[in-house]
């Protein structure tokens, strides 16, 4: 393993020369660029790239332009862990045979929306985890299929409204709660499993060195406040990604080796959920009267699911 | 780009990010890069913006919010300065301003078509605090 | 370094072990893989060599098919030599895959041991697997038995690879009537076998770090149709040479002469049969059969599906005078692959054979010699009638009452 880059503040860190480019086609404000940038720019080691399906494939790879500076491939919406795999077990390969170009060890990452990874990549990307290749999987979490328009994934929260569960005349929106794709991850036994979020960014960039620096799959749920189907303004994706991680709605923790959980961010003052859920035209029907009691529960979640975090770091399990 | 015909390009519709060998790009900055005509970084964005950043470097304190923010690569930052904002590759959607933490704030958002030098000349004063 | 095997000059190999011992001898750097009958053995053998140290490549088992061809494309792009092998639903399930993986341009072989596609379920031997990847854009080779399951292997690798080619190869064999049929199958030693195939040639690698590549691009209407084809002139124009020269390297090392479209009594034949499969063998049997009743009796065997040899084709049935064409798949409610592929080849050809189709062996139904022959005596009657005599399309081998249509 090469040596670990050494990011002690944000001056330190703005030296850091991005691998991600601009004039791709991400809307203005997306949360997405600034996740990948975060990630890249953790460390100085070559780079493999894959990248499923979804708004960030669409808008870095639209032919005859490229927004990536190191090596990267889309297959399909499913795949793109299976195929950062095959070129993990490649590298492993030529490097046995004598056959690398260069004696350099690159890390080897995959980026997928939550549909991509709750949904219809869950097979694959279960597969690479309990297989126990060498790489890192970072979903780009905003709760929607962003890139075709709104539909609702299994990440998306209840009381969300979509395109495929609107709120209505007789509808709250989503039914479901989101899947908790960190335990599940976590269950594969993967060395390294985390949520992060951008607005945290040193939270961020140590969780993704830990992450290079664990040996197996690694997990990270990135949080990614999108103004197009979250509805806020574009210029507020650092104050409602302030919101989520302050309500505790993105509780952001780290599980080690399956079991070990350490909450990693305490918010001074804890936003109450209701401030988040208000920022965001997908739950304006929420504060109708008869919709009123699902903020109450939406609160009363929260606090459980943190209540538990805090219970299972304190008990080292 | 010019749109090429079918015999033109590489097979696979595969790109390439730069014009042959490089090495050690995650310490070379732009300027220093042999990019491709593929690379995003020669085509530009500047026509989505209605609005635009305009930085004003008399108040900046380089802390670098707004780099780190930035989700188009479009602040120019160098040896821990704050050093410009790249205009073809700004989206302009305001994060920089946002997140600016000077009184009054080293970026603001103008009308695209706003004059800089105008811009700089009406800059507000510093905001006294509430209460 | 993983261990030399020694290998007998004639080895008793069913289809499957004749295609693994191929993937072992040209030492594939990556196989991801997913078992599925009637194409498992090649997984199991190729895990045995490795279990045993002859293998010192990477062997991925994934959880589904379509993880196994992704994992194929990652591997591929990253910059080595890919293979697998799957057959029928795993086939379906891949099928995304396929056209992700000849469209990037990457040469991957995947043995196909041919199975009919459910539902009703079914494991034996038909060829619906095959035809439902023939407008992916890979390359398709048919074996008819073991032997040419081996020895396609190498000429896949072969042309694959090539820096003019690029393109992914399908090795077909018939499910279990190839694939676990044991027959002698004369080897290449190690050496010479890999040899053949030479070293991997990287060409647009992901894991050349200082060349930064990016794979599987976003193209709408201003760019799609250029690339596919690019792709589809490439197959077309720049694959059948590359075939030949193969064909012809392998025979002068071997004296197996292999040929893109394989023509058995077709030189003065005036009635013929055109299938794949095993069903060639049965078939050049039955034609002998009629040859010593004195009928002009021929078979054309097609080796090379996919590109589609046109020009051989037509050059094959000169003087012919009956032509029967033998689907091995359901065409459902249509006249069937092979019929439509002959008939859009000979329309505009020198010659004006009559041409009619039969559909049979469906999920593994024994082509018999009796059928072949109802077969031929059909063809001499239309050869003599100078137009069709039956019904243009017959389902031949199915019990109840008699199926014809058009």
């Amino acid at each position: 393993m090469s040596e670990m880059k050494n990011i002690k503040n944000l001056k330190e860190f703005s030296t850091s020369a991005d691998r991600f480019e601009g004039a791709n086609l991400l809307c203005p404000g997306c949360a997405h660029s600034i996740i990948v940038r975060e990630v890249l720019n953790a460390t100085n080691d070559d780079l493999i790239l894959s990248a499923a399906t979804g708004c960030l494939e669409v808008c870095t790879a639209v032919y005859p332009y490229t927004s990536w500076d190191a090596s990267w491939i889309h297959i399909g919406f499913e795949n793109a862990s299976t195929a950062i795999a095959g070129a993990e077990a490649m590298h492993k390969a030529l490097k046995r045979k004598g056959r690398l170009k260069q004696e350099r060890d690159p890390k080897f990452v995959a980026f997928g929306g939550d549909g991509a990874t709750y949904d219809i990549g869950f097979q694959w990307l279960s597969g690479c985890f309990e297989r126990g290749h060498n790489m890192m999987y970072v979903c780009l979490d905003n709760e929607v299929y962003a890139n075709t328009g709104g539909q609702r994934s299994s990440s998306t929260p209840i009381g969300a409204s979509a395109t495929t569960s609107p709120a209505g005349r007789v509808s709250y929106g989503e039914k479901m709660n989101k899947k908790d794709m960190l335990a599940i991850m976590a269950a594969h036994g993967a060395p390294y499993v985390a949520q992060v979020a951008p607005n945290k960014w040193k939270d961020m960039i140590k969780k993704i060195q830990t992450g290079f620096a664990a040996n197996g799959p690694v997990y990270i749920n990135a949080m990614s406040a999108c103004t197009t189907e979250w509805k806020f303004l574009p210029e507020d994706t650092i104050a409602i990604s302030d919101m989520a991680t302050d309500s505790l709605v993105f509780p952001l923790y780290e599980i080690i080796d399956g079991t070990k959980l350490n909450i990693t961010y305490r918010p001074k003052t804890v936003v109450p959920v209701e401030e988040y859920l208000a920022a965001q035209g997908r739950f304006k029907h929420l504060f109708k009267d008869e919709y009123k009691y699902l903020i109450k529960e939406w609160q009363e979640r929260v606090d459980a699911k943190w209540d538990y975090l805090q219970r299972r770091e304190e008990a080292s399990v | 780009m010019q749109k090429s015909g079918w015999s033109e390009f590489e097979i696979g519709a595969m790109l390439r990010s730069f014009e042959g060998a490089t090495n050690n790009i995650a310490i070379t900055h732009q300027e220093d890069r042999p990019y491709s005509k593929s690379n995003s970084f020669t085509a530009s964005v500047a026509d989505w913006r209605i609005v635009k950043p305009v930085f004003n470097k008399e108040y900046c304190i380089d802390c670098q919010f707004c780099w780190i923010y930035c989700p188009d690569i479009s602040i120019i930052s160098r040896d821990k300065k704050m050093i410009g904002i790249d205009m073809d590759h700004c989206k302009g959607c305001g994060i920089c301003v946002e997140v600016c933490p000077t009184n009054p704030k080293s970026l603001l958002m103008f009308p695209e078509q706003q004059d800089e030098e105008a811009a700089l000349s009406e800059w507000p004063a510093k905001e006294k605090k509430e209460n | 370094m993983a261990d030399t095997m020694e290998l007998r000059d004639i080895e008793v190999w069913d289809g499957n072990m004749a295609a693994a011992q191929a993937l072992r001898q040209v030492q594939v750097d990556v196989v991801a893989a997913y078992p599925i009958t009637p194409s498992t053995p090649v997984v199991e053998n190729y895990a045995n060599f490795l279990a045993n140290g002859y293998i010192d490549g990477e062997f991925v088992m994934v959880e589904s098919e379509h993880a196994a061809m992704s994992g194929c494309i990652g591997a591929s792009a990253a910059g080595g030599r890919v293979a697998t092998a799957t057959s029928a639903q795993g086939y379906a399930l891949m099928v995304e895959t396929l056209y992700q993986a000849s469209g990037m341009r990457l040469p991957i072989i995947l043995n196909v041991i041919n199975r009919a596609l459910a539902s009703p379920l079914n494991v034996n031997g038909d060829h619906s697997d095959m035809y439902l990847g023939r407008d992916s854009g890979w390359i398709q080779f048919d074996a008819y038995n073991p032997q040419q399951a081996y020895d396609l292997n190498f000429v896949a690798f072969k042309v694959a690879e090539d820096h003019d080619v690029r393109l992914p190869v399908m090795v077909h064999q018939d499910g279990f009537m190839t694939s676990h049929t044991a027959q002698g199958v004369k080897t290449l030693s190690d050496e010479v076998a890999f040899n053949f195939v030479g070293e991997f040639q990287p060409m647009n690698d992901m894991l050349d770090l200082d060349h930064p590549v990016t794979h599987g691009v976003q193209t709408e209407e201003d760019w799609h149709f250029e690339h596919k084809a690019r792709q589809h002139n490439d197959l077309m124009t720049k694959v059948f040479p590359k075939i030949q020269a193969a064909f012809d390297a392998y025979e002068a090392l071997t004296g197996r002469k292999y040929n893109i479209v394989e023509c058995y009594d077709m030189d003065d034949a005036e009635v013929a049969v055109v299938c794949m499969g095993t069903s060639v063998e049965t078939a050049v049997e039955v034609a002998k059969e009629q040859r010593a009743k004195g009928i002009k009796a021929g078979v054309v065997g097609i080796r090379v599906i996919r590109p589609w040899p046109f020009e051989q084709i037509a050059q094959a049935f000169q003087g012919c005078k009956a032509i029967a064409a033998l689907d091995r798949s359901s065409p459902n409610g249509a006249p069937g692959m092979l019929y439509n592929e002959l008939a859009g080849t000979l329309y505009n050809a020198a010659t004006r054979a009559v041409l009619t189709g039969y559909v049979y062996g469906l999920g593994g139904r024994d082509l018999t010699k009796s059928l072949l022959n109802q077969i031929y005596a059909d063809l001499v009657a239309n050869a003599a009638a100078g137009k069709p005599t039956t019904a243009l399309q017959q389902l031949i081998g199915v019990r109840g009452p008699k199926l014809e249509f058009l």
